[in-house]
């Protein structure tokens, strides 16, 4: 998957590098902006409510 | 060649596992520090946007009076007041937001949105999460009967004194933000405060819940109550 991916990027070893290592970043930063804010909710850390049903109160 | 595919399959699913356990490490990485970093930020804004509106409107021109003005409705999704708990530790103040969605308490402490405003007759309930999002009532089963808990609105501070040591109960246990909780010391009507966090630290399997009375009120313009400077 990884060799795949490094053998299609163009440019030299240098090029390669920084490609990949921009790659990274922008995958965490989507992590970190979109995903995971919309997973954590999914978790039970957010249930500090006496219920009200619980689509209005996690 | 099926060595050459096996090899393939090896590294693939490896490559798999080790991408599987980042995405783990880096969720864990959100969830302990980066939630309190926002949580922290969104409630500093919170509050400098709160001391921005009082300013605007000086609440030092009320007359003196010994029963606080009523406070304004409030809006959802909007923090209306500040509370401070020193036992919680000196610097403790979270921002007080109207509802208790996913949404509002990200951003600092909720009010259940169905009970009484600060200070009125009846029970102030307020929600707030015991970890992640800045951990604001991590320090919960602290919390001991005389404890104040401050509010201010930016015209009035409210002291709340707790009555009883964080009481345990289970989520659909709706009776403790009641005007007068069945379970809570109280007896007959009054201005009381309840405080809502999960159990145990991580789970959702339990709630603690903290109730007080008002204790006192003081305008702004006298300064900050006893109980914050003492």
């Amino acid at each position: 998957m990884y060799g795949w991916i490094w053998r299609h990027l163009p440019g030299n070893a240098w090029v390669r590098a920084f490609t990949s290592l921009v790659l990274v970043l922008a995958i965490v930063y989507v992590l970190f902006q979109y995903i995971f804010p919309w997973a954590e909710p999914l978790l039970p850390f957010n249930d500090v409510t006496v219920d009200q049903g619980r689509g209005a109160t996690r | 060649m099926p060595v050459v595919s096996v090899r393939l399959v090896v590294r693939t699913l490896s490559e798999l596992c080790i991408t599987v356990g980042t995405l783990i490490v880096l969720f864990v990485v959100y969830v302990l520090y980066w939630t309190g970093v926002k949580a922290d930020s969104a409630a500093d804004s919170q509050i400098s946007a709160l001391h921005h509106q009082w300013a605007r409107t000086p609440a030092a021109s009320a007359p003196q009076r010994s029963d606080p003005p009523a406070p304004a409705p409030y809006t959802g999704g909007k923090s209306f007041a500040v509370m401070y708990i020193p036992r919680l530790g000196k610097d403790w103040h979270k921002p007080v937001l109207e509802g208790i969605g996913v949404k509002d308490l990200q951003k600092g402490l909720g009010h259940y949105a169905t009970t009484t405003r600060l200070g009125q007759p009846g029970n102030f309930s307020v929600a707030g999460h015991r970890r992640t999002y800045g951990d604001p009532f991590k320090d919960f089963p602290e919390l001991r009967p005389g404890d104040a808990v401050v509010l201010t609105d930016g015209t009035t501070w409210f002291t709340y004194r707790l009555d009883n040591k964080p009481y345990r109960t289970v989520p659909s246990d709706i009776g403790v933000i009641d005007p007068v909780p069945a379970k809570s010391p109280f007896r007959s009507p009054g201005r009381y405060l309840t405080l809502t966090t999960c159990d145990p630290e991580w789970g959702s399997s339990h709630r603690l819940i903290a109730w007080g009375h008002l204790d006192s009120t003081r305008p702004v313009a006298q300064g900050k109550p006893q109980a914050l400077t003492g």
